[in-house]
């Protein structure tokens, strides 16, 4: 579980480096017509509806907790 | 499976939004024209950018115009082809302009048959050297005529958005999910303070919560097109900005009033009421407040956007499956929420 955690930031981080790698660079993120900004649209997108998706995996975790527990 | 089907339209409008979204082409159009400052009575050559343009493959020579309004207008001296997205055009401006003004700005317009027309609008300024009767002799009329037109799908080409006109599949339509989502969510709260039966409350709870997800994506989205097309993050100047903001806030505590009830009943009774007055403040703050202000923002004070040939039928044929996509796979996640919030709170009760 924990390492599983560790896992997970070391990924958030990852994708959250490379989307403020590409936003603070304006000639990278200007170039080809801006299409770098649509790239990190879809990429926050992602990240948020997959943080989102842990959230509520770790609220069933607690649940089934629960019911075992009874 | 057959119960299901919906999520599984959903996943495959999203796909294919995905994909149309991304693979469609922007139209071929100019980026830049270097010099943008003439001055009449001058033989000027302009280094013409173009974007996703074919100059050297083409079978019609590019032709070149300086477009001063609909009757005046004059065609290019000579044309050099650097390569495909590069040409030197050569104009020898007159020396009296058609105008009283000292300063009249100009639209270029280029063509060819590969491309189709492209225009750079009101980009050149042209500045009067020397002061000539307007309706003296001396400027000759080139009327654009024969324009070609480009075939095959593709997005429309426009200054300031370029390729991020694509965002309208993306951040846009979560803006348009996250609407039907809380009216669904409103709808719920009234059910249950109709009959008092506690599922209405948990399927109201969770549409709320993927509609602010929704939101915040879509605030997150909209902040990083900001830093790159306004270079700044967030700026409290855009109406339009702050009122979401205020609206998301309203919504959060929302949340924050819930988890402050012990007693389910009473919950869900005051989180209806207080739903009900969020959506009530959601309206104002969203759709009238930020069209009374000018703004920076694509659609409002003449930026582009949800009109004419900011959303064009290419773009319609991907904008309307994607909010269908976005909705169909909100109320997949509600769901998803609305059964583990039953499940709890029969866990609860034992």
């Amino acid at each position: 579980m924990k390492k599983a955690k560790i896992f997970l930031q070391f990924i958030l981080f990852f994708f959250c480096s490379n989307l403020i790698a590409q936003t603070e660079n304006p000639d990278f993120a200007r170039s080809i017509g801006k299409i770098y900004v649509v790239v990190a649209v879809i990429v926050a997108i992602f990240i948020g509806i997959i943080a989102f998706l842990i959230y509520l995996d770790r609220k069933l975790t607690k649940l089934e907790n629960q019911i075992n527990n009874k | 499976m057959r119960k299901n089907w919906w999520k599984a339209l959903g996943v495959v409008i999203l796909i294919y939004t995905y994909t149309a979204g991304l693979l469609i082409p922007l139209k071929p159009g100019i980026l830049s024209v270097n010099p943008s400052n003439l001055n009449s009575g001058e033989e000027v050559t302009l280094t013409v950018i173009g974007y996703n343009t074919f100059f050297t493959k083409t079978e019609s020579e590019l032709r070149a115009w300086i477009k001063l309004d609909n009757e005046h207008a004059i065609s290019a001296t000579k044309i050099e082809l650097v390569n495909d997205t590069k040409a030197h055009v050569s104009f020898n401006i007159p020396s009296n302009l058609p105008t009283e003004d000292k300063v009249t700005d100009a639209s270029l317009v280029i063509d060819n048959d590969q491309d189709g027309a492209m225009v750079l609008p009101s980009k050149l300024t042209i500045k009067k050297t020397i002061d000539v009767n307007p309706n003296a002799e001396g400027w000759t009329n080139a009327p654009i005529t024969d324009l070609n037109r480009k075939t095959g799908f593709s997005f429309p080409f426009r200054g300031i958005l370029y390729e991020t006109i694509r965002n309208t599949y993306f951040h846009v339509c979560l803006w348009f999910a996250m609407i039907i989502l809380l009216i669904t969510s409103v709808v719920h709260s009234f059910k249950y303070l109709r009959n008092f039966r506690m599922e209405d409350d948990q399927k109201s709870m969770s549409f709320t919560m993927v509609g602010t997800l929704f939101g915040m994506l879509g605030i997150i989205t909209g902040s990083i097109w900001a830093k790159d097309t306004w270079g700044t993050y967030w700026t409290w100047e855009e109406v339009k900005l702050n009122m979401t903001a205020i609206a998301l806030l309203i919504y959060l505590a929302y949340f924050v009033l819930r988890s402050s009830f012990d007693d389910y009943e009473k919950r869900a009774r005051i989180a209806a009421v207080y739903n009900i007055f969020a959506f009530a403040a959601l309206i104002p703050l969203i759709f009238v407040i930020p069209r009374l202000t000018d703004s920076l923002h694509p659609g409002n004070g003449g930026n582009p956007a949800m009109g004419g040939e900011d959303l064009d039928n290419t773009m319609r044929m991907v904008f309307y499956p994607a909010i269908i996509g976005w909705t169909l796979v909100g109320v997949w996640i509600s769901q998803i929420v609305f059964r583990i919030q039953r499940l709890k709170e029969k866990i609860m009760e034992f």
